[in-house]
């Protein structure tokens, strides 16, 4: 045996004992009961410490769930946006002392239609000032505006993103473990809840408009430093900011990993006019969520529905390079509550909850009159951390505002009784197909027929190791594309075994034959399988859903069948031919 | 050293692949013609909501009930005609339901809400209903008015009301509600209930899909498909040389076919799995002409001017061994498939083992000779070729001194 053959020996072993590690949390998944696996912190718990995190997630074909597809009504955004740009026009123009005109939008087809004396001036005003939208038609007294056809995009987007955040909002509060919350090309979002039964409340949830409250939060009460039945899992913590005054306060809060625990302790321990709300810590590098508590002042606050717009802007403080914060924008009405609110609790922190979820804590620094408010962000983080963290709250903001509204487009529902008992039939099929393939090949090959199982077993090993270690979900038809695999990797197998006979009928050593065998049939096999992986990677790029989950699974498969029954099978038999003793056993 | 082993096919077998050809190539093409015409024409794809839209129904009863009896029950609610299966075997009571997705409600249904809405509400603004959309009713309100109050109202209108939905609630602003009516699967569900008893039913999954979804998922699926041949076609080109891609492609495209001709003859339903079992054969047929097309080359190198026909006939048949235990195996790994498999399943395993029959056939009897056309042909045109320019430097011996 030469060294290179160590080497190779070695790199098989690594990928087994790699692959075998990669699957234990999802046999640890597998053993819980189907009830209660999809809870994260159920799974948390049973996985073993040193495993890694990610196990492979059943499709909802197989395990059962709801699957929903909203249609963001991305048109009936814009032409909102145009009834409430002709307000902001209006009074515009008043401001500007252009007297007599008449602004008017059309909440049909979103054109709005200036109309009065004088219009030559408003037109030249309008379009300095409004520059998303162009002049579409002038006739006598009056002219037409309509928005550019890229603010129409760039509103299109954004309505469908504030919709998929407050459907991950809501899902994530449902504890909902892997859920699939995606964009689709066509303004219409993609949700799959694995293991969730109700369609009709996921529904109610996910397409009701989400709630949006300032709430301001007491600092000055210490109650929660008094409990002292603080279930496992659960600390104290405090919150330090400079206050009124330039005084330092202190603040205590509860924390957790585990929101359910949380929320179940904390019910009843607020004082009286004052209720505990959760927020959520994301800790990136880490990676980890931890839920903390607020405590919120019951008598004090106003709601969202105020707000006409939410935006990313940016300071241009000098030598400071600029910094981003998000300007909220209130109506009349909201510009006086808010003002009233702010000016009661300068130096104090305000609570943005959006669907009983505290979003953030800002502290109001001054009075905020006029209707138009800016939240600044983290102080000492990075620009880029400080941007997202803007965009994402002006998207909170916003969506509290008013996402466009959602419409079902397509709906399945899963029951709890098909995906058991299909998956029962579906591996029990599974299985006895690959015994068949296995004891055949055993039987008419015999000594490599069996190093071909080897191969074949390892070959299902590294498929599903990878799988779990890309998080990615199995599926009916991604079974399917495991099939074909197969097939093709036992295709391999006879291609060399075949042509090892060849070789040896023209009265080659087993060694030489051996060599030339695997030599000569190796482009074959990667002429087959790259010919399938090409037209794989095609049906992943503009193939969707489950024609996608086939894909994934084929260009894993096709990629570890080629190790497994060219490298693998070569290694092992090149073992046997080389021990003088053993190379009697050797058949092909 | 003396070897024992099984051998399939008896070494120096000679079947003569190509002398059938034509027979093949013509009875294929008929064979295709058909399945194409049955898929489209006459009696069409059973098409599952994946592609047609829809509602699809899976319905579990406790005690037996029979097909028949259940469609004409569905037929009754207005739906048009409902199709009727029975899912998985007759001990199970399980039913799969499908009907179409119509209008549910018309106009003249609509002007009605509307005119009840606002006699019966105050502040109604305006009103829209969308016949595309065909279920949901928007009003737009002046005033807050009580939820329920209007959806009393809705149904006295004669509507059936599944929910009513608060859309926006700005102060100052409109009061937007959306009215959901009942869809098919409220009212199957209550029509069986009523008939079968109300803890007989049970309504095990819904499939609710929009006519647009339909409509992009076939496209999707058509464009998938259609890239990948593209891209098979370049590398075999690339790989080989371009007179053998026109032959994977069109076994390629038989075994589509011919696959398809499963859906088409068992009426069974054509739905997203389907089209991965299509995707499945296709890239198994692959598969197997590149191997066959490997070893013709490999044999041209090693038999110098022997004519391509011999050279095919002798590949295919070095191949043969191969080739029947490749797709034996595959065959035998669906097994278990075909008697465990129910409904979605069992429909894969058996269009997958036509898929393979297909794959094999087409291998040795279309691929092969496809390019044995292509290569006359070729050689023709050459011989027309080199006949051409010496007549066309007669005629304009400008032009080929200029070249």
């Amino acid at each position: 045996m030469d060294r290179a053959w160590y080497w190779k020996a070695g790199f098989i072993l690594a990928v087994t004992l790699l692959s075998a590690y990669a699957l234990v949390p999802t046999v640890t998944y597998f053993r819980l009961p189907p009830q209660v696996r999809n809870e994260s912190s159920v799974f948390e718990q049973a996985r073993p410490k040193w495993a890694p995190a990610r196990h492979l997630n059943l499709g909802l074909d197989l395990q059962g769930g709801i699957h929903l597809v909203m249609g963001v009504e991305v048109d009936r955004a814009v032409r909102e946006k145009a009834v409430r740009r002709a307000e902001e026009i209006q009074a515009e123009l008043e401001r500007k002392n252009l007297k007599g005109i008449e602004v008017r939008g059309d909440p049909d087809t979103g054109i709005v239609t200036v109309s009065g004396p004088d219009i030559g001036k408003a037109k030249d005003l309008v379009s300095d000032e409004y520059t998303d939208m162009y002049v579409r038609k002038v006739s006598g007294d009056s002219f037409e505006l309509a928005m550019k056809d890229d603010a129409v995009k760039q509103l299109k987007e954004s309505a469908v993103d504030q919709a998929v955040k407050a459907i991950r909002n809501r899902v994530d509060k449902w504890g909902v473990s892997e859920p699939t919350i995606a964009k689709r090309g066509d303004a219409s979002i993609l949700v799959q809840l694995p293991g969730y039964s109700d369609p009709e409340k996921a529904k109610e949830l996910i397409g009701k408009t989400a709630q949006l409250q300032f709430k301001i939060v007491d600092d000055t009460d210490t109650s929660l430093t008094q409990l002292k039945d603080l279930p496992p899992g659960v600390t104290l913590d405090w919150d330090r900011y400079t206050g009124a005054g330039d005084a330092t306060v202190s603040s205590p809060f509860l924390r957790s990993k585990d929101r359910a625990a949380l929320e179940q302790y904390i019910k009843d321990k607020a004082p009286k006019d004052r209720e505990l709300a959760i927020g959520k810590i994301e800790d990136r590098i880490k990676g980890e969520v931890v839920y903390r508590t607020y405590l919120l002042d019951k008598r004090q606050g106003m709601t969202g529905e105020y707000i006409t717009d939410a935006r990313v802007a940016f300071d241009q403080a000098p030598g400071e390079g600029n910094r981003p914060y998000v300007q909220i924008t209130f109506n009349k009405t909201g510009a006086d509550l808010f003002g009233k609110l702010t000016k009661e609790n300068v130096k104090r922190r305000m609570a943005i909850v959006l669907d009983d979820t505290v979003d953030s804590a800002p502290i109001i620094q001054s009075e905020i009159p006029g209707g138009v408010c800016s939240i600044h962000l983290g102080g000492l983080k990075a620009i880029n951390e400080v941007l997202q963290e803007a965009k994402d709250l002006a998207l909170v903001l916003k969506s509290g505002a008013l996402p466009a509204p959602v419409r079902i487009l397509e709906e399945r529902s899963v029951g709890a009784s098909l995906g058991p008992e299909l998956i029962r039939r579906g591996s029990l099929s599974a299985i006895i197909g690959l015994l068949a393939v296995l004891v055949f090949m055993g039987i008419y090959y015999r000594f490599s027929g069996l190093v071909a199982d080897v191969a074949l077993v390892l070959n299902g090993l590294v498929v599903l190791a990878i799988m779990a270690a890309i998080d990615s979900t199995l599926t009916l038809p991604g079974i399917a594309g495991f099939v074909l695999t197969l097939g093709m990797a036992v295709d391999a197998n006879v291609l060399i075994n075949e042509r090892i006979r060849e070789e040896l009928k023209t009265g080659k050593a087993i060694g030489a034959a051996v060599k030339t065998g695997y030599e000569k049939v190796f482009w074959t096999i990667f002429d087959g399988h790259v010919t399938a992986l090409v037209a794989g990677f095609v049906i992943r790029a503009y193939g969707s859903g489950p024609v996608r989950g086939f894909a994934t699974t084929l260009i894993i498969g096709l990629l570890a069948s080629m190790f497994t029954s060219i490298v693998v099978t070569r290694t092992v038999v090149e073992w046997f031919v080389g021990h003088g003793r053993l190379h009697k056993t050797v058949t092909f | 050293m003396e070897m024992k082993y099984f051998d399939l096919i008896k070494p120096g077998t000679n079947h003569d692949f190509i002398k059938y050809r034509r027979v093949a190539v013509v009875g294929s093409l008929i064979a295709n013609m058909l399945v194409l015409f049955g898929a489209i024409v006459w009696p069409r794809l059973n098409y599952g909501v994946d592609f047609a839209g829809g509602t699809e129904l899976q319905i579990h009863f406790k005690k037996p009930a029979e097909p028949g009896d259940l469609r004409d029950v569905v037929s009754k609610l207005g739906f048009g005609e409902p199709t009727v299966q029975r899912y998985g075997n007759e001990k199970e009571n399980q039913f799969l339901v499908r009907v179409e997705r119509i209008a549910l409600l018309t106009h003249e249904k609509a002007d009605a809400v509307k005119t009840a809405v606002a006699q019966a509400l105050v502040g109604l603004k305006s009103f829209r209903f969308d016949p595309e959309v065909g279920d949901k009713l928007d009003f737009t309100f002046k005033e807050p008015v009580d939820e329920s109050a209007l959806k009393a109202v809705v149904e006295k209108a004669g509507t059936p009301v599944k929910e009513v939905r608060s859309l926006s609630a700005r102060e100052g602003q409109d009061r937007e509600y959306t009215v959901i009516t009942q869809g098919p699967s409220d009212k199957i569900g209550s029509a069986l209930r009523e008939k079968y008893g109300q803890d007989q039913v049970e309504v095990v999954r819904t499939d609710y899909v929009g006519p647009q979804v339909g409509k992009q998922l076939r496209i999707d699926g058509i464009l998938a498909v259609l890239y990948a041949m593209g891209m098979i076609l370049v590398y075999v080109g690339f790989r080989f040389d371009f007179r053998f891609s026109p032959g994977v492609i069109i076994a390629l495209v038989h075994d589509a076919i011919i696959t398809l001709g499963f859906f088409v003859i068992s009426r069974h339903e054509f739905n997203l799995t389907s089209v991965t079992v299509i995707l499945t054969v296709v890239g198994y047929s692959v598969n197997d002409t590149i191997v066959v097309y490997d070893r013709i080359r490999e044999n041209a190198k090693r038999h110098k001017g022997k004519p391509l026909r011999d050279l095919i006939n002798l590949s295919i048949n070095e191949m043969l061994g191969r080739t029947i235990l490749t797709s034996g195996a595959t065959a035998l790994s669906l097994v278990g498939l075909l008697i465990f498999g129910v409904g979605t399943i069992w429909d894969f395993a058996a269009a997958m083992l036509v898929g393979i029959i297909s794959g094999t056939y087409s291998t040795w009897y279309i691929a092969s000779p496809m390019t044995i056309w292509i290569e006359e042909h070729a050689a023709q045109r050459k011989a027309i070729e080199a006949a051409k320019p010496k007549a066309k430097k007669q005629d304009t011996p400008a032009a080929s001194a200029a070249r």
